[in-house]
This record gives C-alpha cells, structure tokens and sequence, in this order.
C-alpha cells in the first residue's frame, strides 16, 4: 500500500493549480485519485467521495471533478429562488428519549437533538463528507494520523468557546466501554484489547476494550490529532454517524448525561418542550454560526407505530412531512396535488439470509437451488411496489463506492433450479419454511409471496411463517431461515464485515470462511479505489458461491412533503437537514 | 347474591321440555319465519355462507393479483372484464377480496365460536351440576378471566403468542368460553332441578348422560341466541384483531387488515377500498344480531 | 350488607391478586426474554447473562414476583423500554387522556341511550319503539373499526367538517373529539337503549302503574316519578359493565384516530414488547373493570329491595 501512496511527479499537475486557488492542505493520494478520475479509471461520484475524505474542500474536488470532466464551474450551487425566512416547519417522526447522543439507537433520536448539537463532519446525501464543526482535516499518508482543524468562533449555547477539548471529551467518552456508545465499534482502529488480569467463569481470562494510550492528542485550541492502531479512510465519515454529535465538556462530567435536560448546543435550536411519545417542540433561539437557518421553529409530533396514522397526518394537512413513507402509499401521495413524494435510493435491504448451520440448510444446494429460482426483477417490482432496484444476493449494493458493476447478474434458471435440487436430495420436491416478523412493513410478506410463488415450480414449497416483529427480533440470528432487513451502511466492506466474518455478533447466517475472512481484510485494507472493487468482487463471489444470501431488492426510501416545503433532501440514512429548507406561502 | 353476566345475552330462559333429538334444534330454528328481524338475519348470515361456499365461482379474479391500483368500483378491467367493487391500492379486485375474506372470517368465526362452545359448555355443566368446589374454582377462574376488558385480553395474548389463525381461534376460546360457562352453569342449576333429570338420576344414569344428554338439549333455546350473538362477536372480533395488525396473516385478505391497509386512503379520495370491507363486516355482523333477535323472540312468545 | 360490600370487596382483591400474578408471570416468567426485550434485538448471550445478574432476574421467580408487587404498591412501575423513562412519567398522561375520551363518550352515549330507551319502552310495540329498537340494532352491528372508517369518510372526506386524526399535534382541542366519541357511543348506545327499554316495558306493565294510571294520575307524572326509578335500575348494572366495554372500544377507537391515549399505549407496548408498560396497563385496566363491576354489584343490591331483604 505504502508503494502506492509514493507520489508520482507526473500526477503533481493536477494538484499544484488546484492546491494554489483553493488553499487546501492535500493528502498525498489524492493527485492519484485525480488522475484516475482524468483516466475515467474511476467515476465522478467516486472521486469526489473519496477526494472529500482525504481532506479536500468539496468546492476544490466538485471544481476538480468538473474541470476534468469538462462541466461548467458552479454547478454545485442551486440555483434557487431566495429563501423567505421565518415559519415552523412541522414533521411526524417518533419522539423518543433523548438523554446521551453517545448511545442513540435510533436515527429519530439524532433527528430531533441534531438541531441542538452538531457533527464535526457532515455527509451529503450524494454521499460526500464535507467540512462541518471542523473545518478541514488531513490524514497521514498511510491513513494512521487524523488532524482536524476545528472552525474557529463557534460558540456554546451557555456562551463557552467551541474548542478542541470539546471533541476531546467527546472522543473519551465513545472510547470509554462504561459509556456503551456504538461509535466505540466505528472507531475500532483507536481501540485495544487488554486483559484486565480477572478470569472469567470459564477460566479464560477476561478481555475488556480500552482506548489506545495516545489516541486522542490536543495540538492547540482548535487542533485535534487521532492516532490510529491501523489504516482508516472512513473516519471523517464516521464522525457524522448519529451517535457522533459532539456534546458540551462539561456533559457526563459536570452535569449529568441528559441532552433533555441540558441541552447546551453549538446549533440555532433550543429544546422548546419535549414531551417521550408525544413532541418535541425546536425553537431558534440564537444566529448559527454557519449562516442562515431560514426556520424558526421545527415541531416533531409522534403519531405511533401504526403508518396509516402518519400518512392520515400528511393527508389532513397536520404536518408538512414525514421521517418516512411506508412504500404501500406512495401510490396515494403521487395522487395529491398538494403533497410531493421524495425518493432515493439506499443501501436498506432484507436478506432472506438461511442459517448454513441448520439442517436442511447447511446444503449448498439445496441453497443455491433457492436462488436458481429467483427472478429479482419480479421481486423488486412486485415485492416492493415498483420501488425495489434488483438486487445480487451479495449484500454490496450500486451506491457503494466499492460496488464493481461488472458481475454477471444472477438470473431465474428453473431447469438448474431442479438439477440441484437433485443433486441436494430432494429430487421429490422439498417443503421449507422461512420466518418472517414483517419488521420493516407488510411489503415483506409480499416479497415473500413472489418469492414462493417463483420457487414453486422448481418444486420447493416455501411457507411463509408470520411472527410479529418484536418475536422476529427476539430470535433473528436464531432462525434457521429468516427474512431480516437491514438498514444502509455507506461501504460494502462495512456490511460484509458486520454480517458475515465469522463469529461476529450480527453473523445471523453462521457463515464461516476462512478464505472470505481473508479476503475481505484485503479489501478493507485497500486504498485505490478501483483496486478495492476488485478485492470486494472476490469477496462477493466467495458469497454468492456459498448461497448464503438470496437478497431481493436493494429498497428505495421515499419521504412525502408538502409542496410548499422548499429544500428538502432525502438522506439515504434519513438524518434530517433542514438547513436548506424554507417554506412558501 | 346476583349474578351479573358482562356478556350480551338476555337472562337465560330455560324451556321446560321432555329431552329432545336433533329435530327439536332444529324446529326452534325453524320458528323463525314467525319473526321478520329473524328472517332477515337469516337471510343475510345465509347469503355470506352461501358467498363462502362459492367463493371460487363468485370472485372474478385471484385475490392477491395486483391489477390496476385505485380503480373506483364499476370501472372497466383491462381484461374486458369490470371490477365491480373497484380495486386496492395494490391494484387487487376489491369484489374477489371481499368474497374470499368473507369465506375466511366465516370460517374462523365459526370454529372459534364452536371451539368457545365446547369448552364453555362442558365448564358451564360441571359448575352447575357438580355445583361445591368444582363450581367455586370453574368461576372464580372465569370470573378472572372476565374481568379483563376483552380487547385488552386479546391484545395481550396475541403479541405475546403471535398472530396465528390457531392463536387467534385459542384467544377467542380463552376469552368467549367463561361467559358461555356462566350462562350453561345458570341453566344447568335451573334444570337439574327438574323431575326428568331426578328421574335419570335415580335410575343411576352417570352424571355425564345427564348432563349431555337431559340438560343440554333442554338449554338449547338460549344457547342458539347466545350462539348467534356470539358469532356476531366474534366476526367482530377477528375483525378488529386485524385492525390492529394482529389479526390473520396477509396477504390472503381479511376483512379487519383490508379497512387497516386502506384507511388512510378515505382521506386521500379513495373511500371505496376501505369503506367496502367495513359495511361488509357490519352486514354480516347485523345479520347475525337480527338472527338472535328474531330467534328470542319466538322464544319468548312460545 | 356491609357483609355483601367486604364479600365483594375481598373477591376483588383476590382477582387483582390472580391478575397480576398471570400479568408478572406471562411478562417476566422468562428472565432472558426480559433481558432481551430490554437489551434489544442485537444484544449479545453475554450481555444478556450480565443483564440477569445485575437486575436480579436470576432470583427465584416468587422472590421476584413478590418484589415486584411491594414496588408496584410503592407505585414504582418500572422503567419504558421503548421511551426509556420512568413509566409513570408517560402513564399517567395517557389514562387521564383516555379519561376524557371515556367520561365524554359515557355521558353522551348513557345520555342517549337511556333517553331512547325509556321512549321505546313507554310504548312496547310501538312505531317509536320498532324504529328504536331496529336502529339500536343496527348500530350495535357496527364494529368501532367500521364506523371509523365510515364516518371518516362522511365527516372529513366528503363533508370536510371534522379532522381525520386525533393526535391533538396542536394541543388539546376539543374538535378532534368528536369523531372518536361518535364512533364508541355508536357502537355502544344501543345495548343500554335496549336494556333501559326492556325494564321500562316491564314496569310499565307492572300493576302499581297500572294502579296509578286508573287513580287518574297524570300519564306523564307517572311516568317521571314512578316508572322512571324503578326503570332504571337494572340499566344502572349494565352502565357499570360498559366500563369494561368502553375500555375494549378505546383501544381500537385510540389507535383507529391516532388518540395518545391508554389503549393507543397498551397496543404499542403489547407489540413492542415493553413489559413494563404491558404490565402496569394490564394492571390499570383491570382496576378499572374490576372495581365498577364491583360498585354495579354493590349498588344494584342496595337498590334492588327484593335482593337486599332475602
């Protein structure tokens, strides 16, 4: 790696005019990066992802990209009417407790505190992380240094100087176990394994997770240096993952680790009144930093679990958007004038995962009989409304920026379907049943049904067995065939890492392959854009081989809003960025 | 002390007659030409059994096949055919869902309530007719199991069992059969007092006879209304249970879960797929209530 | 009497005994299910074990059971899983909101059906009495779930005059009332017209109004002053028993209009699995059936002379 990452004089062209008119510190990759995007090696949407990552103002990679590619300059901005200040913008989302941004669980959660506490990182819904809280970073050539320089004159909602003991005490706490934040597994390369010298009940000693001794270094006020155990790219990603808001200093510390109750923030918005299951009510209180915010006050009202009650709210004009529109009414919402739908595409997916271990399922053909019988186009139209994209039974999905497109598509075969059948044993035909909470919506009772229906003629009887979704989740690693969705993840590396090493907690197949261990560290360890596809396309047909996963439909993700609402983004994760957003009259 | 019974049935209303076949269940049935609310519920239940039996021939399409989304009723199907009750969201032919889940609530309502009554019954003769501590524990237990409010009951024992047609027929059984219990036990202490049941008694009949065979066919008259009512009930109830999301597994269609899926449409300008399965339920349910109505009726004026 | 009142009282308390023993035993019989429940879908074996010790669940299951009633009787209810806050801090909210919804409903709907009831029974076999009796049966024939829909459809969508929902996103407002109380009083008027009628029939042919009518006292005092109080008493038991009625109709009725009440809670709670909350609805909700179907029992007693003397 550290070979590629020698910088090649011939590819300094591309970044000294660059480095010159926009000032930017530059990571010694990206001339590569550059260079490859000029050879059309790899794609706009790609370079500009990756050139963000490393440090590049998004203005320098879009003016790079589009100098290269020969687009006009500018074309970032929006050319848009002038935003009209002022208005509440009111959305039906759950309004769930809010105590410990470090511990969310729920993107909902971040949703309402996002608008108090910031991100040192921001990333768009095309994908690209750009500057935030902090200001610009750059990596160490071999990706093991982070130092990011944080915007000056930010201040705290209680008046205190925005500084780099801040993100500090932030970083401590995530990397501290006892805080039980996720972001503890995201930054895993900060983090070490020791024995804490106690044995366990069966006399291994116990292992516990700490920070490593300097990970986190405070340079000056407003500079702060992350030393990393091994490579990391996603880093500044990371930051802008839900749990990751940066709280005051003083939070878990001086005051106890309730954002409700004090809720000290970098952002325009105070906590108005919050009321677990019912609203949260935002009310600007200060001017942002970063600029206009054009509304004044943000109200969530929860309207439960049932979808009809949301969608009812939109409809009766109670609310001027949703978190998310159940796929069963999109069809009714495109019917109203005065309501828009907004769709994009995502990473959420269902695997319809089997458990290798589990008789019958531990037959590979038996396995890949089932996907021999799979026609994902049907599945994706018909399972999902029309609003499913074909999906390749390898959980590594288009948008990924290490997705290869060049994999032979999966297709129906009843004939092969039946040979190996026969060769798993069932020559008469085998009855099978897959378990299915509907934990995501009804629409995976319907895939379910395309799916049966497309099995039976090869002579595989599938019975859909319907839990409800709290049972499903009791038992989903347990099952020995189950339906589980499973939510977007911006690399393909970080879904097959999650899900299918093996003995990591989430591997609800019981895959294990030692040769797929291996190559996915390979792929993971890889920094070339091009190069990482190609080692994940290994990792991919190790998958599809082995049958683990007969995966459906990649699931687009639709949002409805009012007309009136002006600027409004689907994120693919659904984080809610309303700072764009203004409402006509 | 009184005996309040938190079920929808007129006090019980034992009919003193020598032990009876078959025929005489039917007769009392039969009655009902006396009484036009009775025919009329007969006429409707009547009409849904029929639609159920010929499900296949009545529904024009497959159930499940999405056709045309949110086709109003009458409108031309693309096969030259007409949805006469328009389609669903999902483009399904509201007429053929209607008509197979029909068939289906038909069905369930039909084995839980016979289930509820089994149980209900043979509970309801024990307590009456062993009367001492078999009575005391018969109602104690089912004045526990009363004294929840029955959506809440049901509420609870599906999620936590899941949503299942044996779980829901189970549900019902475990819900309905007390208040079946406690109107057979009320009848059973009436009649055991009667010269045919001591004169079974002293010719050493068992007490199983007696009670199957010289008390209950003499309590059927207020069974039968108690039936019908029931029945009612629990239409009502396997409705509402897929109202709730709980109910019988989509996407074969139910009438609770078709109101559950579309509902949000009547607001949209789509009232037809929602409202449909809704006057279905209550037709049905309405037929049932005349029924027992008209059947009470002839009772009381025998 | 007073031995009929402990009587009741002392079978009430041995219910509410027996129900939360069933309500603690289905919830948290199982000490990984709890810890699951709590600790979510994706927690580990191990986390689970941790889980159990910490929180004693690894107790016997009486120990636990008796526990958890002193803390119950302390009205501690534990924690929300889903909310992740003290149960009574979202509880109590609920139920008083489902006690407007309730006490509206009953009023009107009590209102209505005695009203109709005693019209119908005034007159046995009358044209007021058939149309009254056809329509109580009608209504009774509706499910909540159906009439919901139905009169959403007639109300919001075709005559625009109420709102769709409930949720109150505004604040309280009384508007969004209307539909949820049309839709239980629908539902349940009729089964008290039809017992108010039934008793009002019954003394109208009963030989002291007979008496009364042929002294030449006036028809309508007698109907006021005499009927009516002795009409009403068999109604004032199946009013009571409608609590238990009302409390089924307010779980489908909560969530058909996004009502943030008890039932709306319970459903969440029984389908997200928050045991806590599941148990102290459960609790609630029996409290309430059990103690006015006592009340109804205690006061038709008194009321009814030929029970209270034999």
């Amino acid at each position: 790696m550290a070979k590629k990452n020698v910088l090649n004089r011939d590819k300094r062209k591309y970044l000294l005019p660059m480095e010159r008119k926009w000032g930017a510190e530059t990571h010694c990759y990206l001339p590569e990066l550059t260079d490859q995007l000029d050879r059309s090696r790899i794609d706009r949407r790609d370079f500009l992802r990756q050139a963000c990552l490393l440090g590049m103002t998004s203005a320098a990679a879009y003016a790079t990209a589009d100098v290269l590619l020969g687009r006009p300059l500018g074309s970032v901005a929006r050319a848009a009417e002038t935003p009209k200040p002022g208005g509440t913008l009111r959305v039906s989302m759950a309004v769930q407790e809010m105590t410990d941004p470090a511990t969310f669980d729920w993107t909902e959660k971040s949703n309402v505190a996002r608008f108090i506490v910031e991100y040192l990182t921001r990333t768009r819904a095309d994908n690209t992380t750009v500057p935030y809280l902090a200001e610009r970073w750059e990596a160490g050539e071999d990706l093991k240094t982070w130092v990011f320089h944080l915007r000056k004159g930010i201040k705290w909602s209680n008046g205190d100087d925005f500084t780099a003991a801040d993100v500090a005490h932030n970083m401590a706490r995530w990397l501290d176990p006892a805080t039980g934040s996720s972001n503890l597994g995201l930054f895993d390369a900060m983090v070490e394994e020791y024995d804490t010298g106690e044995k366990g009940a069966d006399g291994k000693p116990k292992m516990a997770k700490r920070a490593i001794g300097n990970a986190i270094e405070v340079i000056d006020d407003n500079t702060i240096k992350f030393n990393l155990r091994k490579a990391a790219l996603a880093i500044p990603e990371n930051f802008y993952n839900y749990p990751a808001a940066i709280v005051h200093r003083s939070f878990g510390k001086d005051t106890p680790a309730d954002l409700s109750k004090h809720p000290i923030g970098t952002g325009p918005f105070d906590l108005a009144e919050f009321r677990v299951g019912e609203r949260a009510i935002l009310k600007k209180a200060r001017k942002w930093w970063a600029g206009d915010f054009h509304l004044d006050e943000i109200h969530y009202f929860d309207h439960g679990q049932d979808t009809n009650a949301w969608v009812a709210a939109i409809i009766s004009n109670q609310v001027d958007t949703l978190y998310r529109l159940p796929v069963e009414s999109v069809e009714t919402i495109k019917r109203i004038p005065t309501l828009d739908v907004l769709t994009t595409t995502t990473a959420q997916t269902a695997v319809a995962r089997f458990r290798v271990t589990e008789k019958p399922f531990d037959n590979v053909n038996l396995r890949r009989a089932v996907l021999a019988c799979m026609d994902h186009n049907e599945l994706a139209s018909k399972g999902f409304n029309n609003l499913g994209v074909p999906a390749q039974n390898d959980h590594v999905c288009p948008i990924h920026p290490d997705y290869a497109d060049d994999m032979p598509k999966p297709k129906r075969d009843i004939e092969l379907a039946k040979k190996l059948l026969k060769d798993a044993g069932y020559e008469n035909g085998v009855k099978l049943t897959i378990s299915n909470g509907d934990t995501d919506g009804p629409w995976m009772t319907s895939t379910l049904s395309v799916l049966k229906a497309q099995c039976a003629p090869a002579g595989i009887d599938v019975t859909i067995n319907k839990m409800p979704s709290a049972q499903y989740w009791e038992n989903w690693t347990k099952a020995p065939w189950g339906y589980t969705s499973w939510t977007h993840r911006p690399l393909g590396t970080m879904v097959l890492s999650l899900a299918y090493r093996t003995g990591v907690p989430w591997n609800e197949s019981a895959y294990s392959d030692p040769t797929f261990d291996k190559a996915l560290d390979e792929a993971e360890a890889e920094l070339d854009v091009n190069a990482r596809k190609e080692k994940l396309k290994v990792c991919r047909q190790i998958l599809r081989d082995a049958a683990v996963i007969p995966q459906p439909f990649w699931r687009q993700i639709s949002k409805a809003a009012s007309k009136k609402v002006i600027g409004l983004d689907v994120h693919p994760t659904l984080y809610h960025q309303f700072q764009n957003v203004w409402l006509d009259s | 002390m009184v005996d309040i019974t938190p079920t929808r049935t007129t006090t019980p209303e034992p009919i003193a007659r020598p032990p009876s076949t078959m025929r005489r269940w039917l007769e009392s049935i039969a009655l009902l030409r006396e009484s036009w609310v009775g025919s009329i519920g007969a006429v409707i239940v009547l009409g849904f059994a029929l639609m159920a039996v010929l499900a296949p021939l009545i529904a024009p399409y497959d159930p499940n096949l999405p056709m045309v989304p949110f086709a109003f009723p009458l409108s031309a199907a693309p096969d030259g055919g007409v949805f006469w009750l328009g389609t669903d969201h999902l483009g399904r032919d509201m007429l053929s869902r209607i008509v197979w889940g029909g068939q289906r609530v038909l069905i369930y309502a039909t084995v839980a309530t016979m289930a509820a009554y089994i149980v209900g019954v043979l509970m309801g003769l024990m307590a009456g007719y062993f009367r001492g501590w078999t009575d005391e524990i018969i109602t104690f237990i089912a004045n526990v199991i009363l004294s929840f409010p029955v959506m809440v009951l049901y509420v609870l024992i599906i999620a936590k069992f899941g949503a299942s047609g044996a779980n829901i027929v189970l549900a019902v059984v475990f819900a309905s059969s007390p208040g079946i219990m406690r109107i057979v036990r009320s009848l059973t202490l009436d009649i055991a007092t009667r010269e045919y049941v001591i004169a079974a008694q002293t010719r050493g009949e068992s007490s199983w006879y007696i009670m199957l065979w010289e008390i209950l066919p003499n309590a059927r008259g207020p069974l039968i209304v108690d039936f019908c009512l029931r029945m009612g009930y629990t239409t009502i109830t396997i409705g509402a249970l897929g109202f709730l999301g709980l109910g019988l597994p989509p996407p074969d269609p139910d009438w609770g879960g078709m109101i559950t899926e579309t509902r949000s449409f009547v607001l949209a300008g789509f009232p037809h797929m929602a409202i449909i399965p809704a006057v279905a339920v209550s037709l049905l349910v309405l037929g049932f209530n005349m029924l027992a109505d008209g059947l009470r009726e002839v009772a009381l004026r025998d | 009497m007073l031995n009929l009142i402990l009587r009741r009282l002392g079978i009430m308390l041995l219910i509410m005994l027996v129900v939360s023993m069933l309500l603690f035993f289905m919830n948290e019989g199982d000490p990984k299910l709890v810890a699951r429940s709590v600790l979510g879908p994706f927690a580990q074996d191990q986390q689970l074990e941790a889980w159990i010790q910490q929180n004693g669940y690894d107790r016997p299951i009486m120990v636990r059971y008796v526990d958890w009633l002193v803390r119950l009787s302390q009205g501690d209810l534990g924690d929300s899983i889903i909310y992740k806050v003290p149960v009574n801090e979202i509880f109590w909210d609920r139920l008083a909101n489902t006690g407007i919804l309730a006490g509206v409903t009953f009023l009107v709907m009590v209102a209505l059906a005695l009203v109709l009831g005693v019209l119908a029974g005034i007159k046995e076999g009358s044209i007021q009495d058939r149309v009254i009796s056809f329509v109580s049966i009608i209504t009774t024939s509706i499910p909540e779930y159906a009439s919901a829909v139905i009169l959403g459809g007639i109300f919001v969508f075709w005559l625009g005059w109420l709102p769709g929902t409930s949720s109150m996103t505004a604040g309280f407002n009384p508007v969004e009332l209307i539909l949820p109380v049309m839709v239980l009083t629908l539902y349940g008027f009729g089964y008290i017209a039809r017992m108010t009628r039934a008793s009002m029939a019954e003394v109208m042919t009963s030989q002291y109004i007979r008496t009364a009518v042929l002294k030449g006292i006036p028809y309508n005092r007698v109907v006021m002053r005499h009927a009516l109080r002795n009409a009403l008493i068999a109604p004032f038991t199946v009013i009571m028993l409608q609590f238990n009625w009302l409390l089924s109709g307010v779980v489908v009725t909560e969530y058909a209009f996004g009502y943030k009440g008890f039932g709306a809670l319970l459903l969440e709670a029984a389908l997200r699995r928050d045991i806590y909350v599941i148990e102290a609805c459960g609790i609630v909700a029996v409290f309430v059936a059990v103690t006015t179907q006592t009340i109804g029992d205690i006061v038709y007693t008194y009321l009814n002379p030929r029970i209270r003397f034999s």
